[in-house]
């Protein structure tokens, strides 16, 4: 094995939690709006279903191939070359959205605080933290996702100082258009949700294993309780004006002011949301090195931190020419191309997978028979 | 030509290389070859001027343009 760590289920709760959630909370309410205006709190739980799909596929195939990645397994599932280029796949999949997810949280500090920071120093800067953290391996990734979850849900507390800037009656007419404007809403934070796939990666490394499975489903309800509740709050604080917001989280958190003492509350809770970024993009490199180095079959996964690390800056600037593009990407591409490589991939391994274990335990049974 | 770029990715990949080597000597032949190749092959893609040429997200994008209709 190539990680020698081992990290406990409830870490990898959390983990999963942040990947998710990290870069999501502040995207995914804004873009939800504009197609689910005021239904707009019931589309996490609609994406919530491709969360526990693809939680359900990937520890099903971790079942059938323990103390194996998905990169691993695809190629015990589909034979050597046809499996090499679903790890292929993966490993790019995983390196194009690092290089992209760093661009975006770089692309938000930029335009929401540090205007006049050159955009490549945010990204060096990050990319340097976390190449420490990756070469530190699984376990210091898992403890600091351990350390900032309780901290990321601190911006949750300062919610009740807005009660009296918020109006129920934005939440009617509820279903106005029927269910699908919330549907097509869903289909953002689906994929999102779809990120879940990361278990694949995390599962072989869990000390107890049996509590896996509950954990990342943890993960998932976390994810959507989060989401919906993110989702009321800006509702009713922004009211119909939400789809014209890029980030209205933001927005909502700037509305505070208590007493004319408890002010740009936005700061902090941005300070806050770089910690879990942080535990996002660290995950994201670590599976794409993780994956890439099980790939080559080397001996050591911390020969390729580096390397990936050049790749993945320059992956921020290729993936994410400019701000339009990748907003575009988030809208109209990632809702399908995230669950297809995440969600629809994996379970045409599955499937393939249990038709070989059933053969196999077929023809067992057959040369059984024979020699009785 | 952005020389400015060019000398600091060289310079980068240098340091890249020059940081790893002591720990990587004693790997094996394999693992030295994948390190420089992928340290070689960053270094050629960052002569690109990447952000305005197609790269990954423009891929996906033309593949998945069928289905952006169901959104738009």
């Amino acid at each position: 094995m190539l990680e020698k760590g081992k990290i406990s289920a409830s870490q990898m709760g959390m983990m999963l939690f942040l990947a998710v959630v990290a870069s999501g909370v502040m995207s995914i309410p804004g873009i939800t709006g504009k197609y689910a205006h005021n239904d707009l709190w019931l589309s996490p739980i609609w994406a919530a279903l491709m969360g526990t799909v693809t939680v359900w596929i990937a520890h099903r195939l971790h079942c059938m191939y323990p103390e194996k990645t998905s990169v691993q397994y695809s190629e015990e599932v589909v034979g050597k070359v046809a499996g090499k280029a679903i790890g292929f796949l993966f490993i790019f999949f995983y390196l194009h959205l690092s290089g992209f997810v760093v661009r975006s949280y770089a692309e938000f500090i930029v335009q929401n605080f540090l205007h006049k920071t050159p955009i490549s120093v945010v990204i060096i800067t990050m990319i340097f933290v976390c190449t420490w953290a990756v070469r530190a391996g699984i376990e210091v990734i898992g403890r600091t996702a351990q350390l900032f979850f309780p901290v990321f849900l601190i911006p949750v507390l300062f919610i009740p100082l807005l009660l009296n800037n918020m109006k129920l009656d934005y939440l009617f007419p509820m279903l106005e258009h029927g269910l699908v404007p919330s549907i097509k809403g869903a289909l953002v934070p689906g994929g999102w949700l779809s990120e879940m796939f990361l278990l694949s990666f995390l599962l072989p490394y869990v000390r107890n294993q049996e509590k896996g499975k509950s954990s990342a489903l943890y993960a998932v309800i976390g994810v959507t309780l989060l989401l919906t509740m993110i989702n009321f709050f800006i509702l009713f604080v922004l009211g119909k004006q939400i789809g014209d917001f890029l980030f209205p989280v933001m927005v909502a958190f700037r509305y505070i002011s208590v007493a004319e003492f408890f002010e740009n509350m936005e700061s902090l809770v941005m300070a806050i949301w770089i910690l879990g970024m942080f535990v996002k993009i660290s995950i994201f490199y670590y599976v794409t090195v993780l994956g890439a180095s099980q790939w080559f079959r080397m001996s050591d996964y911390r020969s390729l931190v580096l390397p990936i690390g050049f790749f993945v800056g320059l992956f921020s600037f290729w993936s994410f020419p400019n701000f339009n593009t990748g907003l575009y990407f988030d809208i109209y591409a990632f809702p399908f191309y995230g669950p297809l490589i995440q969600t629809v991939l994996p379970l045409f391994l599955l499937i393939i997978a249990a038709l070989r274990k059933k053969g196999q335990s077929q023809n067992q049974n057959l040369t059984a028979a024979k020699h009785k | 030509m952005r020389w400015g770029v060019v000398l600091s990715m060289t310079v980068l990949a240098v340091v890249l290389i020059g940081y790893e080597w002591p720990r990587l000597k004693k790997q094996p032949r394999k693992d030295k070859l994948v390190f420089l190749s992928l340290i070689l092959i960053a270094w050629t893609l960052s002569l690109f001027d990447l952000p305005n040429i197609p790269g990954p997200t423009t891929m996906v994008q033309t593949l998945f343009k069928p289905f952006a209709i169901l959104l738009e």
